[in-house]
């Protein structure tokens, strides 16, 4: 199905989560969010591997020369350009209700990041931990396991895949989550580490979850999943508060 | 944190049922970068391994922190910034983006490994794995008057040079002039993406020009970076508040299992012990309470 690319408008923000660099990247379409075909849009050029010399060619800002004024300019450098957050435009409609490119990412990163966080917590089941912290994990597994529950039943809803391929986040910046590596350090911490190291991931976890969901929050135009996005952010972030409280920070 | 090697996730769990080991073949994690010269301390923590500091700064932010801002040394960043830096990240927060998860770079400490460096011109490079066109980097130094045991605050920075629209590559030089200075500083980069997204990336990175840093003047502020901690026994939390049958619901109130409340005028029901958080009001999470 053809879409009309919307214009580019600098104050059009998308989703960075995936490092999408450009609206045609997020018009979304059935193979999933991010669809990269980007029929019609201009070639971008690929960035070279090596090293080269940023340029000194477009604005440039030393010392002195700064354009904004403010009590504190003397410490600003704010470069030019910096686009306004705002939601993109809708790809879809679905019960009446319509949902963005930034909607649709942040249900298919959440679904799979969620099930990282289940199994994490799930690795207490067999290892020492204070009853608090047991508690905390297992109460974190059955509300991410019910929030993406929810979430699916959205993107089935609306005709997209629970998750993104991988290679469509391959070129950005990957999709957060716990690599096989931090994993098995983790499992082979021992008891004395374990719970520290369980507190530590999972802290990381979540605020990853996080900034998901702030993102989101201002560049996504469905209201319950802009909602599922709030609480999300809100409810990590109390999480965090709460172990960093457990750990004796 | 990213994937180097994806666990399983539900669709794929059929490989091996219950194991958290099981791993599907996977895409490399790239993010985007720091720092590589002079070093970040993402960067020199990471260089160090994650599992293995070796220098007694490393080894504290691990302690402090974790060792996933080591693994995650590309991801210092904040997603929602678009310009925003001093509104998003607090005093005492700028190296780890203000983000829990970097805390450990935080560390107000005068042992970080530093780079030699002298007034004068500096080439620095950044290191991007996954580079994004059109890009604003601003450097930063600190001003004479701070001193490393201090918390980095904004106020503590002076501006050396920005550069708009870049489009970085792999490994991208840039030459500042760097200004007298003696003793130990930081070089603070900020890395605004511009087309496609509001994301930035932050980076501290020690450098000693010699010779001496004043002697730090007590600030009124008090200090927002967490102490490292000592390997003592955990502590136990203070308990918390048990509920009264029916009463309101309240964030850090212990509920167990049968326990009701009321929200907004409705009752429920606890199915899972748990202590109150925001974000779990009861009409917000079903699997923690039913509604009656």
């Amino acid at each position: 199905m053809k879409r009309a690319v919307p214009a580019v408008v600098l104050g059009s923000l998308l989703l960075s989560g995936c490092g999408a660099d450009s609206i045609q990247e997020l018009r979304g379409g059935p193979a999933g969010h991010g669809a990269h075909d980007a029929a019609g849009a201009p070639a971008r050029p690929m960035p070279a591997q090596g090293t080269h010399s940023g340029s000194e060619h477009g604005s440039d800002q030393g010392p002195g020369e700064d354009s904004a004024q403010g009590p504190d300019r003397s410490a600003q450098g704010a470069g030019a350009g910096v686009p306004a957050p705002s939601p993109a435009p809708p790809v879809g409609t679905a019960a009446g209700v319509a949902f963005n490119p930034s909607d649709v990412m942040f249900l298919q990163m959440m679904v799979p990041h969620n099930a990282q966080g289940v199994r994490l917590v799930r690795l207490v089941r067999d290892r020492q931990v204070r009853p608090e912290v047991r508690e905390l994990a297992e109460a974190i597994g059955v509300t991410q396991e019910r929030e993406s529950v929810s979430m699916s039943g959205l993107l089935d809803a609306w005709g997209r895949p629970a998750t993104a391929e991988d290679d469509e986040h391959a070129a950005h910046g990957g999709m957060p989550g716990v690599s096989e590596e931090e994993v098995a350090a983790l499992i082979a911490a021992s008891p004395a580490e374990f719970e520290r190291r369980f507190l530590d991931m999972l802290i990381a976890q979540q605020d990853d979850a996080a900034q998901m969901a702030k993102v989101e929050v201002v560049t996504g135009l469905h209201p319950e999943v802009t909602e599922m996005a709030r609480l999300v952010d809100v409810s990590r972030t109390a999480q965090i508060a709460r172990m960093l409280t457990l750990r004796g920070k | 944190m990213h994937l180097r090697h994806k666990v399983a996730t539900g669709a794929a769990a059929a490989i091996g049922v219950g194991s958290v080991l099981a791993l599907l073949p996977s895409i490399p994690a790239v993010a985007h970068g720091s720092m590589s010269n002079p070093p970040s301390r993402a960067y020199v923590c990471k260089t160090e391994g994650p599992e293995t500091p070796k220098s007694a700064a490393c080894k504290a932010a691990v302690a402090a922190g974790g060792t996933q801002a080591f693994y995650d040394w590309h991801e210092v960043s904040r997603l929602e910034a678009g310009g925003n830096h001093r509104q998003i990240i607090p005093d005492g927060q700028l190296c780890g983006a203000g983000r829990d998860k970097y805390r450990g770079l935080n560390l107000a400490r005068a042992d970080w490994p530093a780079t030699s460096v002298s007034p004068g011109p500096l080439t620095v490079t950044y290191h991007a794995t996954a580079p994004h066109a059109n890009s604003n980097f601003e450097f930063y130094i600190t001003k004479q008057s701070w001193s490393p045991t201090q918390p980095l605050r904004w106020s503590d920075l002076e501006h050396i040079r920005t550069f708009n629209n870049q489009n970085p590559t792999q490994f991208t030089n840039w030459t500042i002039n760097l200004p007298q200075r003696s003793g130990r500083q930081l070089i603070f980069s900020i890395w605004q993406r511009v087309v496609g997204s509001t994301e930035a990336f932050y980076t501290c990175s020690d450098v000693n020009f010699g010779g001496s840093n004043p002697t730090p003047v007590p600030t009124p502020t008090p200090t927002p970076t967490r102490p490292t901690p000592t390997p003592t026994p955990t502590p136990t939390p203070t308990p918390t508040p048990t509920s009264q049958p029916g009463g309101t619901w309240r964030a850090g109130t212990a509920y167990a299992v049968g326990a009701t409340v009321t929200y907004g005028g409705v009752t429920y029901q606890c199915l899972q012990a748990h202590t109150a958080l925001a974000g779990w009001e009861p009409p917000n999470v079903p699997a923690l309470w039913r509604r009656l």
